[in-house]
This record gives structure tokens, sequence and C-alpha cells, in this order.
């Protein structure tokens, strides 16, 4: 048996992934709704951050555009969690009623296997929303473009959204333990809500709290602040990618403990 | 005897919400968290807008408001959307519609019972707390009766407005966009997220037209106005009462048409 | 002959929670957890060589698929050491699982919604099979089975024996050294078992496989299995030929009468009037289960003459489902 190298897996998740997408789109109806759904709660999204702005000009010396920046960013860096790690939704579902256990005879990767098997189309519509909306404020706080600040903007938008999968795992993961993991899995999908807003408006004690017990603020504010504030980087932005790896690798590991807890009484 | 095939669902529903306790402690969290987040976000808004009050509401008046809120919401939501995919997904709903009660109705009380628990473990608690914070800030006078009436007639409007999207499901394979679109929408609309009062205008008369504020901005007006004009408690009330019934026929309606077609066309 | 599965006694115990009765009960579970530990596998040991064909039975809850999924590594033993091609099973996985072909239950593990040549494809790739070695097995599998209608078909849209069908190939695939078939005729009708049994039979012998077969229909284990394995409430009970253990009750004839009327009714009658012996029937004979060591059957038939018209009998060696059921009930001597 040849070692099972980089290459292997990726030619595996694309054929895979290719399966998904082949039978997703037979079920059209249901593809057009959801993209809608998805369509709908960015615009709500947007619509309530317009009129909290109509009411007031600026939070905490943040301006509505670079709030915008900030919403933006947060989209895009949830885009890979939402399109890639789709399938941990149905993680719960599967453990239940004993279908995991089939995961667990192929040798392959137990992970790779089972986030592999869906990809979510629908997250690329929120990709593109979150996109315009960063091109727009960045046009409209007049922000430079140059290549390195595009390489910068590319490293931080992969180390947020690395964040974001990790807490989504972890959350997912909690399945393997508990019955309800569900509302787990929900109260960590709404951290993405909060991260649009910049830590500044926190006391310190739950600064402290969000940077590093729920790391809230490394989904958008730290990384971002790299762009935004060029002149004045704290050290715990320049350390995201750090923390990003890091905190992936840990729940990884948990995931991967879970599944190896898993006895199959499901069935 | 019907009450009593009615309750014994109440009495079952109660018994599955206790075995949830690792649940009602993450969606404590979830709660705190989201309610920090909001009182942080809000005092920023208040600090930076240099007035006290603006549009009426001071920033302890928008506290109590959306602390509330959350709790209603945590009373209210009834996933019943999610119930009934499920249940179409996966073909159970069939055994259900062989039962000798009205599908409609038997969801309904299925319910009644976390609704019970729910009271007495979120709502009333949160209550009573921002009323001891707040040095009594909250009247309690004959706008409790209101209130309840009020929130009655919430739940009805809620369930019917859910029972209408989950109908849709029998259409279509995917729960989740149309899930999280309609929760958007509702929130959003009903004063949830954002008190009606800082829509700015077009959107605020716009709004007040639709069933959606009847769930969660009547309710809460009336609990908050201490003393507040007969003609528009009735006024409230009446509107709540108009949407109730109009909701109630439309998704009696929907689903009839819906089942019919899909009776016809099997699947 | 290669020892290709050891299992030297293995125990596994779970924690099972103990959920307590009634709203009053709902309360207090709220507060304080009440467990207790289960054995569902106790001390047992069995070596399986390369090339057998196993049946693995026992009644529900007996302990089988505990077992089946410590030796594909799902479980981890309590105590005890099993080793499956010479690794541990529980600590090598995915090593392992290359090894091995499992159809497990009814979950079929093809893709739902692909046709099923596309599945192969996957697992071609998943399990890294030569070209060569894909086109050879494919060569065999439509010399054996007609396989070119079902290549195409989404397994979504297949019957249940086709569906069965295409997860065997499927598991066979990959040549792998055990191949682990829970149930693989149930829910199937007669001639599509045949068949099933038959392609069974032929990938053993074509390619040496080890199967471990869990199954509670005995005409799976007549047409497929020399050796069996008997366990019950988690304890090891019969581990040997079929044949020896019908040597055991040796004794036992079936005596099988025809008679006029409904089968189940008449059976029920002679029931009645033979307590002492276990009465069967199907659609077509009533089976009686005569022990000569305390009654001859020439006396039985005699005594049944008298009370009956008898259309037609005959005499057979006690069936393989006898034998089990007495097993189930009164262990082996």
């Amino acid at each position: 048996m040849k070692r099972k190298g980089f290459g292997f897996y990726l030619r595996i998740y694309i054929k895979i992934l290719t399966q998904d997408l082949k039978s997703k789109m037979s079920y059209r109806a249901d593809f057009i709704i959801s993209t809608i759904g998805m369509i709908f709660t960015n615009i709500a999204g947007f619509v309530s951050f317009w009129i909290l702005f109509r009411n007031f000009p600026s939070i905490n010396g943040w301006s509505y555009h670079e709030m915008l920046f900030l919403y933006g960013f947060s989209l895009i860096s949830l885009t890979p969690v939402q399109c890639f790690f789709d399938n941990n939704w149905s993680l719960r579902i599967n453990v239940y009623n004993g279908d995991f256990i089939k995961y667990c005879f192929r040798p392959i990767n137990l992970f790779f296997y089972y986030q592999s098997e869906v990809f979510d189309v629908k997250g690329l519509g929120q990709f593109a929303f979150g996109l315009g909306t960063l091109i727009y404020s960045w046009g409209k706080i007049g922000l430079d473009f140059t290549p390195l600040i595009l390489l910068k903007m590319i490293v931080f938008l992969i180390t947020a959204s690395l964040i974001m999968i990790a807490l989504q795992n972890a959350a997912a993961a909690t399945c393997f333990w508990i019955q309800n993991s569900f509302y787990v899995m929900d109260l960590v999908f709404k951290f993405k809500d909060y991260a649009r807003y910049p830590i500044t408006i926190f006391t310190p004690v739950f600064r402290f709290v969000f940077t590093f017990i729920m790391p809230i603020a490394y989904i958008a504010y730290y990384p971002s602040l790299v762009i935004l504030r060029p002149d004045d980087v704290p050290i715990l932005s320049w350390l995201s990618p750090l923390i990003g790896c890091a905190f992936f690798w840990l729940s990884y590991k948990f995931w991967m403990f879970g599944a190896s807890r898993y006895n199959g009484t499901g069935s | 005897m019907k009450l009593k095939k009615y309750l014994s669902f109440t009495r079952i529903g109660m018994m599955e919400s206790l075995q949830f306790r690792l649940a009602t402690v993450v969606i404590v969290i979830g709660n705190l968290l989201y309610l920090t987040i909001v009182f942080f976000l809000w005092k920023a808004i208040y600090a930076s807008s240099g007035t006290d009050v603006v549009n009426g509401m001071t920033f302890s008046d928008t506290l109590i408001y959306l602390v509330l809120a959350t709790a209603l919401f945590n009373f209210m939501e009834m996933y019943t959307v999610w119930e009934m995919g499920r249940s179409i997904q996966s073909g159970k709903i069939v055994l259900d519609l062989l039962k000798p009660m009205d599908y409609r109705k038997l969801l309904f009380w299925s319910y009644s019972g976390s609704f019970v628990m729910n009271f007495f473990t979120t709502f009333l608690p949160t209550f009573i707390i921002v009323g001891i914070v707040t040095g009594g800030a909250i009247p309690l006078k004959l706008n409790l009766l209101y209130f309840v009436i009020s929130v009655v007639l919430a739940i009805m409007i809620n369930y019917s407005i859910d029972f209408i999207v989950g109908t849709i499901c029998l259409f279509t394979e995917s729960i989740w966009g149309i899930n999280i679109m309609k929760q958007v929408i509702v929130l959003l609309l009903s004063g949830a997220t954002i008190p009606i009062a800082f829509f700015p205008e077009p959107m605020k008369t716009i709004v007040l037209y639709m069933p959606f504020q009847s769930i969660y901005n009547a309710p809460l007006t009336l609990l908050l106005d201490g003393s507040p004009d007969m003609e528009d408690v009735l006024m409230i009330l009446g509107t709540q009462l108009f949407w109730c019934v109009t909701m109630t026929v439309i998704s009696k309606l929907f689903w009839k048409a819906s089942l019919r077609q899909i009776t016809v066309n099997g699947g | 002959m290669s020892k290709v599965i050891e299992i030297k006694n293995v125990t596994k115990e779970f924690k099972v929670l103990n959920r307590r009765e009634g709203l009053k009960g709902s309360l207090k579970d709220l507060f304080s957890r009440d467990y207790k530990i289960v054995r569902a596998v106790d001390d047992i040991s069995m070596d399986i060589g390369q090339g057998e064909i196993v049946g693995y039975l026992g009644p529900n809850g007996a302990g089988k698929s505990t077992t089946i999924k410590m030796m594909t590594g799902v479980l981890e033993p309590t105590s005890g050491e099993i080793l499956v091609n010479g690794n541990s099973p529980y600590k090598n996985r995915s090593r392992n699982a290359q090894e091995i072909g499992v159809v497990f239950g009814q979950r079929s593990q093809l893709w739902w919604a692909l046709p099923l040549v596309e599945s192969f494809k996957l697992l071609k790739d998943i399990y890294q099979i030569s070209d060569k070695q894909y086109d050879g097995i494919m060569e065999l599998y439509s010399s054996l089975v007609d396989i070119e209608p079902l290549l195409h078909k989404p397994v979504r849209q297949m019957s249940l024996g086709q569906r069965t069908l295409s997860d065997i190939l499927a598991a066979f695939l990959h040549d792998p050294k055990i191949v682990f078939l829970d149930e693989p005729t149930i829910g199937l009708d007669v001639a599509m078992k045949a068949k099933i049994r038959t392609l069974i039979h032929a990938l053993n012998k074509e390619r040496n496989t080890t199967v471990i077969l869990t199954t509670h229909d005995m005409g799976d284990v007549d047409a497929l299995c020399r050796r069996i394995v008997i366990i019950d409430k988690g304890k090891m009970l019969y581990d040997n030929d079929i044949e020896h253990l019908k040597g055991f009750f040796g004794s036992y004839r079936t005596l099988k009468i025809r008679l006029d009327g409904d089968m189940k009714t008449n059976a029920e009658t002679v029931q009645k009037e033979l307590p002492q012996f276990s009465v069967d029937s199907d659609d077509e004979w009533i089976s009686v289960l005569v022990d000569e060591d305390k009654e001859k059957v020439i006396d039985v038939l005699a005594g049944l003459q008298k009370k009956h018209n008898i259309r037609d009998m005959k005499l057979e060696e006690i069936s393989t489902e006898e034998v089990i059921k007495k097993i189930y009930e009164e262990g082996v001597e």
C-alpha cells in the first residue's frame, strides 16, 4: 500500500466533492430556495446595520464604512467553514442513527472523509455578498490597494476562517458526548454575528473574555485591524495566523478523539 | 375525553424538556452572551450619539426592551419548521397524518409542554431579574394582564407563520435555508433585534402594517407602558387578534392545498 | 492455514444510563445520573483461518455486532486482545480498513445518488486499486452476475436485492483478506437469496477471502458455512463444524406429516396432543421433533395416525434451525 500523501487526498477530495455537487444539482427547487434564503439573510443583516447607522454616525470611533468593512470581512471568512465543513451540521444525526459507522470502515482519514462528502454551494453567495461589501467599504474609506496589502488580506482572511472552522468543529464534536449538541452549534454559529463589532466597545474584562476564552475577536476584528489601522496594529493581530492554525489543529484533535470513542450503539 | 388527549402531550413535552438540561445551560450561556454584546453595543451607540434619548428611548429603555425580547424569543421559539421539515423528509409525517387528530393542532399541543417549562425557566426569572436590577422599572399593574393576553395571541401568530413556512418544506428538500430566512426576517421586522422606534420613517410605517410586529413589539410595548391609553391598548390587541385569525386561516388553507398537491402527485 | 483473526479472552463492557420513569423521575435525572455496567461480550476467544466461511450466530442482543465492531476497529475491547492480520484493528483502524470489507446491516456504504460504476471508481481511488486489478475483478464480477444493467443505475433507484448485491460487490472490490457480512439476505426473496449465496460462495472460492457471516437465516448457514460460532449473552456457546453440532443431537429426528386443512391449526392441535415435543409448521408440512432416545418415531407416528388422517409423511435429520434453537434454549452439554 502506497503512502497516502497530499496529492492522494486532494484527488479524492475533488472526486467526492464533484459527486456531491452532481447530486445536489439534481434537487433544483431546493437549491434555489436555499440560495434565496441565504441572500435574504445577508440582506437582513445588512439592513439591520443600515438602520442602526441611520440613527448614529459612529460607534466608538468607528465609522459606518469601517463597520461595513468588518461586516464584509466576517462574511468572507465565514465562507470556507460554510462551504467545506457543512457536514458538521449532520454529524449529530449520523451519530444518533448509527450511519456514522460507515465512515469508519474506509482506509482514509475519518475527518477528511466525513467533511469531503458535502459542499455547500450557498456559501458562495455569501462570499459574493461579503466581497461586494468589502470592496464598497474599501473604496469609501479610501484605503490603498497594493499587492502587499492584498497579500495581507488573504493571509488574514484565511486566519479568520481557520478560527471559525475550529470553533464549528469543536461544537459539532460535542455530539459525541452530549445529546443536544445542536444548541451548542447554534450558539457558536451566532458568534459570527457578534464578530461584526470592534471589541473596543467592551470593558477590558470582556475584551479579555472575547479574546482568550471565546475567541470571537479573532473572527474579524484582530485580523482586519492590520488593514484598517495599519499604523496601530496590536501584537495580537500579528499573532492571529498562529492562533488560527493552533485552534484548527486542536479542534481537529478534539473531533477525532470524539470519533474514536464512538461505539456505534446508535444502531 | 379530548382535553385529556391533548394534555398527555403536555406531560410528555414537560418530561422531554427536563431531559434537556445541558441544552438549557447552553441556551442560558447563549443568551448571556447575546445580552452582553447588546449591552456594550448600545452603550457605545448611545455614548457616541451625544444625547440621552434617541427616538424616544433612553439607554435603559432600549436595554430592557431587548432583554425582554430575548426572553420572549426563548419562550416562544418552537423550532416548528425544523420539526415539520424533518418529519416530512423522513416520511414520518405520514404516520402523524394518520393519527386521529388534526396535524396542526397535534403539533401545537406537543409544544405546549415545553411552553410551560420555558415560561418558568426562562421568561419568569429574566423578568424578575430585570425588575430587581432596574429597581422596578417595569410597572406591575394592569399592563401585566394586557401583556399576558398579548403573548397568547403572539404565540398563535408565531405558530401560524412557522406552520406556513414548515408547509413549504413539503415542496423542497432542505429545511435550513427557509428556516434561517424566516427567523431572520421575523426577528428583524418584529422589532426583536432593533426596536421599531429606531426604524427610519418609510420603513417604520410599512413594518407596522405587517403581522411580525404583533409577535414581539406588541406584547413588549404593552408590558413596558405603565399607564397606557385604553384606546392604544385596544388598537394593539385588536391588530393582534386580526393577524391571529388571518394567519391561522392562511396556514390552514395553505396546508390543505399543499397536502392535496402532494398526495395527488405522490412523494 | 494461517490465522487471520485471533481473539483472545476479549471482554467488552458498556456504561449505560439508567433513565428513571415518570415526571418525578425526570426531575431527579436532572440532578443526578444513575449508571449501570453492561457486559456485552464476556471472555470470548476464537481463531479464524484464511479462506474460512464462518457463520456467526446468536439471538438478538447476544453481542454479535459488538464483536464485529471490535474486529473492524470501531470499538476497543475492555480487556483481552484482538489481532486481525497480525494487527490490532483498533490501534490501526485505517491500515486495517484496507484489508477488510464490510457490509453492515441495512446501511449501504455506497454513494446514494451515484450510478454504481461511479461508486466503484471512487472506491478504486480510495483503496488505491491498480487499473489491472480493477479490470480483473470487474471481469470476475461479470462472469458471476449480470452486472451490466446495474452499473449505470444510481443506488437509490435499486431494489433491495440489487442494493445488497452491489454492496457485496463493493466490499470485495479491493480484494480484502476478510469480509464481514451482517445479515446480507435479510428481506430478500428466495430467488435473490440464492443468487447472493452463490455469489458469496464463488467469491470465497476465487479469492480465498475469509468471510464472517452474521445471520438469522438458517438457509444461509446451510448453504455457506461449514463452521459456526454461537454466542449468547456475551458468552461463547459453540465453535465448531455444523456436522459436529448435529452430531450432538444425533438422536433427534424430524417427523414431517401432512394433514388435511390448514397446517397451522393442525399444528396447534398436534402440539396439544404431544406437549413433550416441539411442533412447528410451514405451508406444507407439520414438523415434530422427536428424541429417539426417549420415544421411537414409529410409536409417535402410530399415535398420530389414530387421531388424524395422515396424507403424507417424511423423516429427516434434525434441521440446523432446530439445532440452533435448542442451543439458544438449553446450551450445549
